[in-house]
């Protein structure tokens, strides 16, 4: 057993007695970078030993700098390797190395040095990294290895041997320096830039077989520094080296580096791109639907031990599509689990929430609102073409493994279309959705200086931005600010921003100097203030896919709400879709906010027009939905009879009736401050 | 009385080099530098670049192209290297457009004659090149890197990289120090998105140009130019992820009912003025190459570029 910390000790100092005996000068050809990784770290360019020594106490001694110099002067004095060792490799051959990785041909690079025990154990590696799509550089006792086991090598089997022993092992880095220079922006010199994109950018495994000399263990441990797994197998101990067995090192190694194999095509019969997002499918297009308040339909996604779940599997519990009547309504529940080593409890409803863009990617598929909201159309088109139930399933377990590789190693999907089955599941969803507004509940607006954006729907509103504070979630009621942290830390260009909120301009309006900059900015210069807590002054633009709108009601100069599911007409003489239509799309119209239901129960519902006193009239299944929470929050704020003159479609269909209602209740916004 | 044209925006159009002269490291007589605008095109003749680029489209295997433009360009048609010159000599173009449609071909797999063709079109004419590379995602990877590496030096604009396949391209431009063709059907959103994936892979904003995507006139066009219009207000707002220059190509104009059914002697005059008002309408929407594939619409939009530069100067607008 070789003891890697004792080994790489002597190593160095030997690397620093022989880089000080360098006598010769020297240049490899076909290059623009000198002594690449001495030219990528300092600037430097590196030809004698008085710039060699130079570079090599800048760089504190580093063993990859020793490593080059003491090899590009003894490729000067000794000549090249024979074939079929490449040695140092030309820049054109690395254009075209780089081409592939940004092309996403090649999915990373794999070194492997030293003299396997066995033929056979470095020929499975070896094809096991062809078979995952890696580009494999080799030095040493592996390469005749190989080649007595009638391994082909060379660029077109993406096994290329460096050299003949483990030294030559240098031009893997000299190679990942030239790309970093090359494709990564790294300026010569920029050692910062070149570790960040080694570490981040460079997708690269180091796999050591026995046999390597001090300096050349010295070599391979200095590549830790670019954040290369440095994976052994037999004869090491000590040290910061993976010890691996061969049947599983590609997989480790690639594991360690986030490099995965791809899913690219979705094996359904309809297409399926983000092209399709935008469209509609009308009544007289669709074969069969799912909730939208026609029948009981939700979506849940959740996290699963990694061993609970078989990866791409989808099953269907009910009635498959063939068995539906066309132009019915049915039940549905989405349920998603997914496993990943990075993967939160705290990112459920992010992913959940992806869902909806995920259904509309098909073709014939359509999705709108969330959790126990949704409502889903099947199109007769893409049915008559063989869609079913199962295929939707599909189509999620493969989008959620494409746009999350790094998130999720496995997804399930169960989609049910059993009745009793789908109410009994959705039970369990309600408590789950309960326990994420939970965990929101205390969070305080004036505690926290970053709120959130969402910018999901500008691909149908295109300047609509909600803000998202701990106490006002997205009008939509998916997204709360926990939600909005998440979203970002998982994808930081994403469509959730942070937003620094400034200095006030309004306390009671809350309006923010830095949210009204961020929000101009978001909404392309349309929007130029926003006041989150206000319907009246400067409200927060709608989308289109609010729970509930507040408005104004001059006449009993208070504010009502309605929810999506209401069907009637309101007393403001408009159905909710009326409404909707008037105020979506991303405009900002005073007198009108889009909210979720959830914001009712906010300490900071209304503020901007003088507290919930201001709430006259709500469809009754919305009040009876928030009865018990409503009245606990109108005692804290100190309406304990509020809630009972709060009317409703049942006591007031119309503005005459509610103003005769509102009288006869003595409704405190009769005589609060004129809204107008 | 004095008035602000650059309203109270505060964005300006990334630069994009396209061509390198010998100075620069390559072969083309010229090299133009679009972009740079603080406002909407032809407000000043001062402002942005002189007038739009024309492009002429061409292509290395005609089975596909237009009957109509086979017709008028005769013999040329099947000698794509003398097809550019007379782009260049004849015809007045600003630059040459070549469309591999030669990779269209059923299993195409002679990627070496795409080397070729680039080649012998690059020595051909000394305008700088827009090439539009395979349309077959599975030979990508090779045709673009031929493309890229052929033309080394020669600051290509490569197309045309889409939200499903741009990666080949983004490397070839990469690789090889070309710029890109970001292409979006017609959707600011989905311009945006692809600018940050371009962006996210290493190409710089200086490297892209946006395709919105151009429909007919008539045939819509109305939604190409809206969506024309709000990539530049919002880069002029301030977005710099769509803050690069635009490129229009007006070929759907060659197909359209109008051109088809026209009587013989009609047709060629039909299909240049549709291309020509389809083109010049691009132009005022913010576009700063539009590409043409009948030789005589190439005069009629210079005359009109020039006329609304020297316009708007004599009529004393700022």
């Amino acid at each position: 057993m070789t003891d890697v910390s004792q080994a790489k000790k002597t190593g160095e100092d030997r690397l620093k007695a022989t880089i000080s005996s360098i006598t010769h000068t020297f240049t490899y050809e076909e290059t623009a970078y000198h002594l690449p990784i001495s030219y990528a770290l300092t600037g430097i360019p590196v030809h004698d030993q008085k710039a060699a020594l130079d570079v090599f106490a800048k760089t504190g001694s580093n063993p990859l700098v020793a490593s080059e110099c003491i090899l590009a002067d003894r490729t000067a004095t000794n000549g090249k390797d024979d074939a079929p060792f490449t040695g140092f490799i030309s820049d054109t051959v690395i254009r075209k190395l780089g081409y592939s990785l940004v092309d996403g041909s090649i999915l990373g690079l794999a070194l492997i040095v030293g003299t396997p025990k066995s033929a056979d154990r470095a020929s499975a590696i070896c094809r096991e990294l062809q078979e995952k799509y890696m580009l494999t550089f080799l030095a040493g006792g592996v390469v005749p290895s190989l080649s007595g086991a009638g391994v082909k090598l060379g660029l077109d089997y993406r096994l290329i041997p460096l050299g003949s022993t483990p030294a030559y092992g240098i031009h893997f880095v000299d190679i990942i320096a030239r790309v970093a220079m090359m494709f990564g922006g790294v300026t010569p010199g920029d050692i910062h830039r070149l570790l960040t994109y080694a570490a981040e950018r460079a997708k690269a495994i180091v796999i050591v077989f026995p046999g390597l000399s001090d300096e050349e263990i010295a070599l391979v441990d200095g590549m830790r520094v670019l954040g290369f797994p440095i994976l052994s197998l037999d004869d090491y101990t000590g040290g910061e080296w993976i010890a691996e067995k061969p049947e599983s090192v590609v997989r480790t190694g690639m594991d360690l580096k986030g490099i995965r194999v791809n899913v690219t095509a979705i094996p359904i019969p309809m297409g399926c791109s983000p092209a399709f997002e935008g469209k509609s499918i009308r009544k007289e297009e669709m074969y069969v639907e799912f909730g939208g308040g026609r029948s009981p339909a939700f979506e849940l996604l959740r996290m699963q031990p990694v061993d609970a779940i078989e990866d791409g599997k989808v099953t269907v519990i009910g009635p498959e599509i063939d068995s539906m009547k066309e132009g019915s309504a049915n039940p549905l529940a989405i349920i998603i689990d997914v496993a990943g080593k990075t993967m939160k409890k705290d990112y459920e409803p992010v992913l959940e929430r992806r869902i909806h863009n995920f259904v509309n990617y098909g073709e014939g598929s359509w999705h709108v609102a969330q959790r126990d909201l949704i409502w889903v159309r099947i199109s007769k088109e893409v049915v008559a073409k063989g869609i079913k139930i199962e295929h939707i399933g599909k189509l999620l377990a493969s989008k959620f493994r494409m746009d999350f590789p790094q998130l999720l190693d496995a997804v399930a999907v169960t989609l049910i279309t059993d009745p009793d089955k789908v109410l009994a599941a959705k039970k369990e969803a309600e408590t789950v959705y309960e326990e994420r507004d939970a965990r929101i509940k205390g969070m305080r607006d004036a505690d926290i200086n970053t709120y959130y954006s969402c910018t999901l729907c500008q691909t149908f509103a295109p300047n609509h931005v909600c803000v998202i504070t701990p106490e006002r979630p997205a009008l939509c009621g998916a997204i709360s600010w926990l939600d909005g942290k998440i979203a970002f830390e998982m994808s930081p260009s994403g469509a959730n921003q942070p937003i620094e909120k400034g200095s006030v301009i309004n306390e009671l309006t809350g309006e923010y100097e830095g949210v009204n900059r961020f929000v101009k900015k978001a909404s392309h210069g349309e929007i130029e203030r926003c006041a989150l807590y206000s319907v009246m002054e400067y409200p927060m633009t709608c989308c289109g896919c609010f729970e509930a709108i507040a408005l104004m009601l001059p006449e009993v100069n208070g504010i009502m709400v309605v929810n999506r599911e209401f069907k009637g007409i309101t007393p403001s003489g408009m159905t909710f879709s009326t409404l909707a239509g008037t105020i979506g799309g991303g405009a900002q119209t005073p007198g009108f906010a889009g909210i979720s239901k959830y914001y009712i129960l906010s300490d900071k519902f209304l503020q901007g027009e003088g507290g919930i006193e201001r709430l006259v009239w709500m469809p009754a299944q919305l009040r009876e939905e928030l009865r018990p929470r409503l009245i606990k929050k109108l005692e804290e704020w100190g309406h304990p009879d509020l809630f009972d003159k709060i009317a409703d479609e049942s006591n007031a269909a119309t503005i005459e009736d509610l103003i005769a209602y509102l009288e006869s209740v003595h409704h405190p916004a009769r005589s609060m401050k004129p809204l107008m | 009385m004095a008035f602000d044209i650059n309203f109270d925006w505060t964005g300006s159009i990334s630069e994009v080099t396209l061509g390198a002269t010998k100075a620069q490291g390559g072969t083309r007589s010229v090299s133009y530098t679009i972009g740079r605008d603080t406002t909407l095109p032809f407000l000043s003749p001062d402002s942005g670049t002189p007038s739009p680029l024309i492009a002429f489209e061409i292509c290395d295997y005609p089975v596909y192209w237009s009957p109509l433009i086979r017709k008028y360009c005769g013999d040329l048609c099947d000698h794509v290297d003398q097809w550019a010159t007379a782009a260049e000599k004849t015809y007045g173009a600003d630059m040459v457009r070549l469309h591999l449609t030669s990779t269209k071909q059923r299993n195409f797999s002679d990627i070496a004659s795409v080397g070729k063709t680039v080649e012998s079109v690059l020595s051909a004419t000394s305008l700088p090149l827009i090439i539009e590379g395979s349309n077959e995602p599975k030979i990508d990877s090779e045709v673009f890197q031929k493309c890229g590496e052929s033309a080394q030096g020669e600051r290509l604009l490569l197309g045309t990289a889409e939200a499903s396949r741009y990666r080949s391209i983004a490397a070839a431009a990469l690789a090889y120090n070309h710029s890109v063709i970001a292409q979006s059907p017609i959707d600011i959103n989905l311009a945006k998105q692809l600018n940050i994936l371009l962006k996210e892979i290493g190409v710089q904003r200086d490297h892209i140009v946006i395709d919105p995507y151009t429909g007919a006139l008539g045939y819509g066009f109305e939604y190409s130019y809206s969506a024309m219009e709000r990539i530049r207000f919002s880069a002029l707002k301030g977005d710099t992820d769509l803050a690069m220059p635009m490129i229009c190509s007006s070929a759907d104009t060659l197909t359209i009912k109008e051109v088809r059914e026209a009587d013989e002697k009609g047709q060629d005059e039909m299909a240049i003025k549709w291309e020509f008002y389809t083109g010049f309408a691009a132009a005022v929407a913010g576009s700063e190459i539009i590409c043409v594939r009948h030789p005589e619409t190439i005069p009629m939009l210079k005359a009109a570029f020039a006329s609304l530069r020297n316009g708007a100067k004599s009529a004393g607008v700022p």
